[in-house]
């Protein structure tokens, strides 16, 4: 194996996704190629440092997005799906004056008009 | 997805706040990481970071449940970033907009005659001097190159989750995140010596 072919090797290697016939064959090279050793290092070294660099959010962050959503739906976006003349849905509001009239139809069909004396 | 996954996402569809605001307790620190490193200042960060979750807010009701909520996320925050990286160079402010920690790198590669001799490399890199040197490091990458490098190995995301994040196979990712990483190595290699 030559060095070209061992680094190309060792982001499987530190991934642990090299198995078998190649795994040996890289680790024979590295037993005995003192350069290769060296640059698995630096590549070590280098991937380790990436995994420290995780970055927490400001703890400002929630509030911040909290003001922000607020202020682009004008106060309109949590919460008030339920509340009186706020987000009702439209089918709800549909169907309530569907009933309505139904009921009102109905009541006016079954109104006898008891009291009224038809003109001879 | 987990049941609380799904209860919680199913809450953030009600536009319940709660739910919203346990979504940004839960990935707020994933989403402003990984935005972070790809753009590498804290408040450009800050705004994409933010403009995510109101996207997530708002398109919520568009997320079906075929992959797990967080690689949903991390891919609105992926493509905010490459639509932040595309202006921002368009505006040909690459690479001029990098936070302090990137002047503690500089100063560090400077080598002034006063620290050439105080102690070794490894010594000297203290903390947040390594962290500006990374973040300089991962800013010369191309930009798809930089979001594997942050997929991979500071979020310590799996190859699966990547591929569906990027849309590439995972052949792809693992050569073209090698390259990245040589690329990582040789920079630090080169200002550490």
């Amino acid at each position: 194996m030559d060095h070209q072919k061992a680094s190309d090797l060792f982001s499987d290697y530190l991934d642990g996704t090299i198995a078998g016939a190649a795994k040996s064959e890289l680790e024979q090279h590295l037993h005995v190629c003192i350069q290769c050793r060296t640059e698995l290092e630096g590549f070590r070294r280098a991937v380790g440092s990436l995994g420290k660099l995780k970055k927490p959010a400001p703890a400002s962050f929630l509030p911040a997005i909290q003001n922000q959503i607020f202020t682009r739906s004008r106060g309109r976006f949590f919460g008030r799906r339920w509340k009186l003349f706020g987000r009702i849905p439209f089918e709800w509001v549909s169907l309530a004056m569907i009933v309505a009239m139904l009921i009102y139809y109905i009541a006016l069909q079954h109104a006898s008009p008891a009291g009224v004396r038809v003109a001879p | 997805m987990s049941v609380a996954e799904r209860l919680l996402i199913g809450r953030l569809k009600a536009r319940d706040e709660h739910a919203f605001n346990d979504i940004v307790r839960l990935y707020g620190d994933k989403v402003f990481s990984l935005v972070y490193r790809m753009i590498g200042n804290r408040s450009e960060a800050e705004d994409i970071a933010q403009e995510v979750f109101v996207t997530v807010f708002k398109t919520v009701d568009g997320f079906r449940g075929e992959s797990k909520f967080s690689t949903w996320l991390l891919r609105i925050a992926a493509n905010h970033c490459k639509n932040r990286i595309k202006y921002l160079s368009r505006r040909h402010t690459d690479g001029g907009e990098l936070d302090d920690e990137r002047e503690g790198a500089v100063l560090t590669r400077g080598g002034s005659p006063l620290q050439s001799h105080i102690a070794a490399p490894d010594v000297m890199l203290e903390a947040a001097e390594l962290e500006g040197l990374m973040q300089v490091a991962i800013a010369a990458l191309e930009e798809e190159h930089r979001l594997l490098v942050v997929l991979r190995d500071v979020e310590e995301l799996s190859y699966q989750e990547i591929g569906e994040i990027t849309g590439l196979a995972e052949g792809t990712i693992k050569s073209r995140l090698h390259r990245a990483r040589m690329a990582i190595k040789e920079h630090l290699d080169k200002h550490t010596r």
